[in-house]
């Protein structure tokens, strides 16, 4: 999930820099106008630290092993928050451990973090469909879990399918990225019901950090 | 003279037991030299092989441009003999689905072993990864702190 330095031409990086720039200045406009921006800060600081932990947790799916990803998670629970978060964990995750990369950061960051907000725009429809009630909140909370990992996956997808260099085999790079896809659906859904888990959760024990 | 003449036969005698010896050969010549390979281990971070991975190698004069390329075995494992005449650093590249990475193999220069990989010890990066996350979570409780 995480593109490594060096994977991509110099051009797409910079493409990426500049659209995770666009995201975290939107989200941080949207978060400036909303009544007291600190008080979104302790939940985003210990989602951050959870994203950051959540590449160690590798969970094995034939032929590859997959790790947490929780952007959808991150989404639902911090809206506008899960961008600067996001974008603060995948810097500490490609310094500190190597996941994706520094060249890489913008990409990654637009990857994870658009999709982290529209799973944040999944999850509001549950205030249209029907607040309050607990089947709702679940099944918004597994659509956004699962499809921000699923939009992430077919955001890398594309981006990896479109800049394969010549000089490899392209059939074979092609064939290894499908099977790499294919291998996300079960996170999805483990993202999912993760997701959806937590946010019942929230709700039981802590109603107001799912406002916003 | 009959000496002579005996050593000329014993030399001729000599010659067509050796010259039809070299006819046989097919005229092939072989010569051989010793080369220095380099062999690459490529590995995930979980400890699981990049298997088949495919395998991009850079000379150091023209760092863009593939010098050569293949596909690493089952095991991750790919050997290549750089060429002598060009020493310097000689940059790997390991890629499958879009993961990977690139190691520096220094030859004909006097250089450490180079290694992929962050370069800490697990140890270091638990350590770091505790000193990140207690940031994070302290800057949660001053945040939280201050709302009371």
């Amino acid at each position: 999930m995480h593109i490594p330095d060096g994977i991509l031409p110099a051009t797409v990086c910079l493409g990426g820099y500049a659209t995770a720039g666009a995201a975290t200045w939107y989200a941080l406009r949207k978060i400036s106008r909303q009544g007291n921006p600190r008080e979104g800060i302790p939940k985003a600081s210990l989602l951050t630290a959870a994203f950051l932990v959540a590449s160690w947790i590798h969970i094995p799916i034939p032929p590859a092993s997959v790790h947490l990803v929780l952007n959808g998670l991150l989404g639902a629970v911090l809206g506008y928050f899960a961008m600067p978060a996001i974008l603060i964990g995948l810097f500490f995750q490609a310094v500190l451990f190597q996941h994706g990369g520094l060249t890489t950061l913008g990409v990654n960051a637009t990857v994870m973090g658009v999709t982290a907000l529209l799973a944040h725009q999944i999850f509001q429809l549950r205030k249209v469909i029907g607040a309050g009630n607990r089947t709702v909140l679940a099944v918004c909370g597994f659509i956004a879990g699962a499809g921000g990992i699923a939009l992430a996956t077919v955001a890398v997808f594309t981006i990896l399918f479109s800049t394969i260099p010549a000089h490899l085999d392209v059939q074979a790079e092609r064939a290894s990225i499908y099977a790499l896809t294919l291998a996300h659906v079960p996170l999805a859904i483990i993202e999912g019901i993760f997701t959806a888990m937590l946010v019942l959760f929230l709700q039981k024990v802590k109603p107001d950090v799912l406002e916003g | 003279m009959i000496n002579r003449i005996k050593l000329f036969v014993s030399i001729l005698a000599v010659s067509l037991l050796v010259w039809p010896a070299a006819a046989f050969a097919h005229g092939v010549d072989i010569n051989y030299q010793t080369k220095t390979a380099v062999e690459i281990e490529a590995k995930y971070d979980t400890g699981q092989p990049v298997s088949e991975g495919q395998v991009t190698v850079y000379a150091p004069d023209n760092p863009a441009k593939p010098w050569t390329t293949g596909k690493a075995d089952e095991n991750g494992r790919y050997i290549f003999t750089p060429d002598p005449a060009k020493p310097g650093t000689w940059d790997v590249q390991v890629r499958l689905a879009g993961h990977g990475g690139m190691v520096p193999v220094p030859v004909g220069v006097d250089s450490d072993v180079a290694a992929a990989g962050t370069g800490y010890t697990t140890m270091q990066i638990v350590l770091m990864s505790a000193c990140v996350i207690w940031g994070l979570v302290g800057t949660a409780l001053y945040f939280a702190r201050r709302k009371n």
